[in-house]
């Protein structure tokens, strides 16, 4: 009994020899051996030999392609007739930094598995003596070129799979990548090149690296900067010398990224010269504020409170700020419930609006901030009502005290009911604006889970009402108020013209997105208004039935529009300027000449102001020309996908957006959204 | 590591006057005349002082196999040969920092290249990095030819055979040669850029 187990421990310590496994041999920094997935294969049948290495702590051997420096694994086989063999299954790579290096390679105990097939005609009974020749470069902070050659013999008959290794190898397959449905596309342009990938596999690509298999498509030692989006990923890096002649139509590679904490690996073929669509970004690259969700409430706090001095906005306020200071020589106890009423109403009115970005978002549409106006109805909807406005301030007519104060506030008491509205309406006038601080916030929140959407709204709201909290809480601000008086009645009819210019603005922007078919629609529903609005004001029953007739056609008659005229050309006709497109930038580039892009919508009140002010001034006109900077106009006015993508490719989710191509810059530079001669001036130096 | 590629951002960006990313290697066809360089006699040379001159840049490591295949068999010392005979000038770098593989005092640098027959212009000592960094060499051995005036017109290997083992020089094609010899035709270098084959540069980080 004793003898039996002693040689059973005997049998079993040798086990790796006879079995599955070559003999081992020890190269100098590596112990190798080959092993098999079977130890009896049957003729016709596929079976796996593996190359094992075994690698001393701290060095590494080499992927197909090494990266900076090193070799691949190579092995070479000899073999009876009747054997082939087939190409290494290669384990996923790591990326190994040694100072500014990177390789490609692996440490502690890869193994290369090779697929064989035994001929049918191979007879049952034989041995199958399989010998590997394999060579690699070991290396830690030094290199050697170690080889060996070991032999392993199998047998051909019934198909025995081996107990130890078959498993190993199993497992080693597993981890190999894949062929899987991902797609990829690679694009150079300029200093960067953008690998975007879609129809990825569940994972966590936060860490997602793409190992290309040859040499001279990629910086290997720069760093892979990874944009997650809501439909795939990009990776962008510095290209290397092979884009500077002519390239092979696909480059082919791994992506490498994190499944259930391991490691996991597809293999791409990536088409070359495109960019795939990944979807608004979840993190946005380089955006001024919105970097994390901090920034984001907290510049979404401050757009907000920039918000309320937008022209549009502006005249609602001051009225609603007045009727307060009336207050103010009040109660302070009113003054507050009418703010927190304000902020109500504020609030309310972005809950409903960030619910129907959601929704929309939710639908697969590419929206962003100002989505509304790329509606000709809401557009010419929005152009009625600041005209009704128009006319109350001017003192036309007077709302019902339940529907809106802005009017009778100055002479009574407001209602609870008012404070509301005004803050609604408020929101509804101001959605044309996008605050310069905003830009960020909302991109970052709209590419954001709804959660994170819904945060950063909601701080956009407090920003937005904080004027009349301050107000309300901070001691002295109500002091400095003006005092109510005669005057005010006066102001509040001057604040009708503000009222107008923007109606007059507004259809404009409906000229450009419906033509002349929507001027007429627009200015026709206002004299449907107007006549509403007289006939309320003196008609008995008669009159005031035609003015509900009015004020219905008025309503309807903006939800007949759709968009038709081409916008584009008439935005920029000033300048010299082009429509952009993701083409044409590339092609400028590879001219060598700067390029300017206006990311630009007829709707946007910023982008308006930075073209009035500083673009088609003849100082910057004069600076384009002398510096041969084109300048390409991305027209949103109307919805527009590429455009979309673009804006989100640099975490934005609305218009302006302004990039700069310098001649010697890696990607473009950012622009603030508050332009001025000298930021353009320096950007397109490349300062 | 941060501090580090700043450092050497700034570096190479004031000592190219390259508006380069940091790290990037130059392109080919870069102008690359601002350096100044020690060699093993203690001489500084400074690249523009080559100017009319062919100059080879050559990164080695005595104790890199990929260089002992180059060396043992010859090769590396017939193309100095044929480099110079061309009235190229050839600077031997050594990037390795102290205590790491390759590294030589100018006495050691000195007495290695007699040892081997070397015939090259000149060993830059290299310990800080700052030029191998400069240039983005990653081997040893890896290449560089700079022409007359002074523009890079290539980089990459040596040949064309990523091999440690001695018997694959010969029948590799020399890359090296290949562009020296079309400059002397006065055409542009076919081949200008390959992929750099051998050990890692034993960078001092």
């Amino acid at each position: 009994m004793r003898a039996f187990i002693v040689t059973f421990f005997i049998w079993l310590l040798a086990l790796p020899a006879f079995a599955g496994e070559s003999e081992r041999v020890d190269t100098g920094k590596v112990i190798a051996s080959i092993v098999s997935s079977h130890d009896s294969v049957a003729p016709g049948q596929d079976f796996y030999i593996a190359l094992r290495t075994e690698l001393d702590e701290g060095w590494h051997t080499y992927w197909r392609n090494p990266g900076d420096s090193g070799e691949p694994v190579q092995i070479a086989w000899d073999l009876p007739n009747g054997v082939t063999a087939g190409e290494i299954s290669w384990p996923l790579p790591r990326p190994i930094p040694t100072g500014p290096i990177v390789n490609y390679g692996f440490e502690g105990t890869p193994l290369f598995p090779v697929k064989f097939t035994l001929s049918p005609d191979v007879k049952t009974g034989s041995d199958i003596t399989i010998t590997s020749n394999f060579y690699y470069l070991v290396c830690a902070d030094i290199c050697i070129p170690e080889q060996g050659s070991v032999s392993l013999t199998l047998t051909a008959g019934q198909p025995i799979e081996d107990a130890l290794w078959s498993a190993a190898i199993q497992s080693a397959l597993e981890e190999s990548p894949k062929r899987g449905d991902v797609r990829g596309a690679i694009q150079k342009s300029g200093d960067v090149v953008d690998i975007s990938f879609t129809n990825l596999p569940e994972g966590d690509f936060s860490g997602a690296y793409f190992f290309p298999y040859q040499q001279g498509v990629l910086g290997h030692s720069n760093p892979q900067s990874v944009t997650r989006g809501a439909k795939g990923l990009r990776l962008s890096t510095v290209p290397e010398y092979l884009w500077d002649s002519a390239t092979p139509e696909v480059f082919k590679g791994v992506l490498t990224y994190e499944n259930g904490g391991q490691l996991s690996g597809v293999n791409v073929a990536l088409a070359v010269g495109e960019s795939l669509d990944i979807g608004p970004t979840a993190m946005p690259k380089s955006s001024v504020a919105g970097g994390t969700l901090w920034t984001a409430i907290f510049g979404a706090l401050i757009g907000g409170l920039i918000l309320n001095l937008m022209p549009c906005v502006f005249p609602v306020i001051s009225i609603k700020a007045l009727s307060i200071a009336k207050t103010a020589h009040g109660e302070r106890r009113v003054i507050r419930r009418e703010a927190w009423l304000y902020t109500a109403g504020v609030m309310a009115t972005f809950l409903v609006l960030t619910g129907v970005l959601l929704a929309l978002k939710a639908g697969g549409a590419e929206i962003g901030w100002g989505f509304q106006l790329q509606s000709p109805k809401v557009v010419a909807a929005l152009a009625v009502l600041l005209f009704v406005i128009g006319l109350n301030l001017l003192g036309v007519f007077e709302f019902g005290s339940g529907l809106q104060n802005t009017g009778q506030a100055l002479t009574q008491k407001s209602g609870a009911a008012g404070s509301f509205f005004t803050g609604a309406l408020a929101v509804i006038v101001a959605t044309p604006c996008t605050a310069p601080m905003m830009a960020g916030a909302v991109g970052y929140a709209l590419a954001a889970p709804a959660a994170v959407t819904l945060a950063v709204f909601m701080s956009l709201a407090i920003g937005f009402a904080l004027p009349f909290l301050l107000i309300a809480y901070v001691p002295g601000v109500l002091s400095k108020l003006p005092k109510p008086g005669p005057w005010m009645a006066r102001f509040k009819e001057a604040l009708s013209f503000p009222m107008f210019a923007a109606a007059i603005w507004l259809v404009w922007v409906l000229n450009l997105q419906a033509g002349e078919d929507g001027l007429l629609v627009v200015l026709s529903a206002m004299l449907a208004v107007a006549i509403a609005i007289w006939c309320f004001k003196h008609g008995r029953l008669f009159g005031k039935a035609v003015g509900a007739l009015a004020a219905i056609a008025a309503l309807m008659m903006p939800l007949s529009l759709s968009a038709g005229a081409a916008a584009g050309d008439v935005v920029a006709a000033e300048l010299k300027a082009e429509a952009w497109s993701p083409a044409r930038v590339q092609q400028l580039q590879s001219e060598g000449r700067p390029i300017f892009v206006d990311f630009t919508a007829a709707w946007c009140v910023t982008c308006k102001v930075n073209e009035k002010l500083v673009l088609n001034t003849a100082k910057v006109q004069s600076l384009f020309e002398d510096t041969n900077t084109a300048f390409l106009v991305a027209d949103w006015t109307n919805k527009d996908d590429v455009i979309a993508a673009e804006l989100a490719k640099y975490g934005r989710a609305g218009v302006p957006l302004y990039l700069v191509y310098s001649n010697n810059s890696v990607s473009p530079a950012i622009l603030p959204q508050t332009l001025s001669y000298n930021v353009i001036k320096a950007a397109i130096a490349g300062e | 590591m941060t501090i580090s590629k700043a450092l050497f951002s700034t570096l190479s960006i004031s000592a190219l006057a390259l508006a380069a990313p940091a790290s990037a290697k130059i392109a080919t066809g870069s102008n690359v005349s601002d350096m100044t360089v020690t060699d093993s006699n203690g001489v500084q040379h400074n690249l523009s002082d080559f100017a009319g001159k062919k100059v080879v840049l050559e990164w080695t490591n005595e104790g890199c196999p990929y260089v002992a295949k180059h060396y043992d068999t010859n090769n590396m010392q017939k193309t100095q040969a044929m480099a110079e005979a061309d009235g190229a000038v050839w600077l031997s770098v050594i990037s390795s920092a102290p205590g790491k593989q390759g590294y030589k005092t100018p006495d050691e640098a000195n007495a290695w290249k007699d040892s081997k027959g070397a015939v090259s212009t000149a060993i830059v000592l290299d310990p800080e990095g700052d030029m191998g960094k400069a240039f983005a060499a990653k081997t040893t051995p890896h290449m560089y030819i700079i022409d007359e005036a002074q523009t890079l017109v290539y980089q990459g290997a040596i040949d064309d055979n990523p091999s440690a083992n001695h018997a694959t020089v010969a029948g590799a094609k020399n890359y090296v040669v290949a562009a020296m010899d079309d400059l002397k035709a006065g055409n542009p270098v076919a081949v200008s850029d390959t992929p750099a084959y051998g050990c890692s540069i034993k960078y001092k980080s």
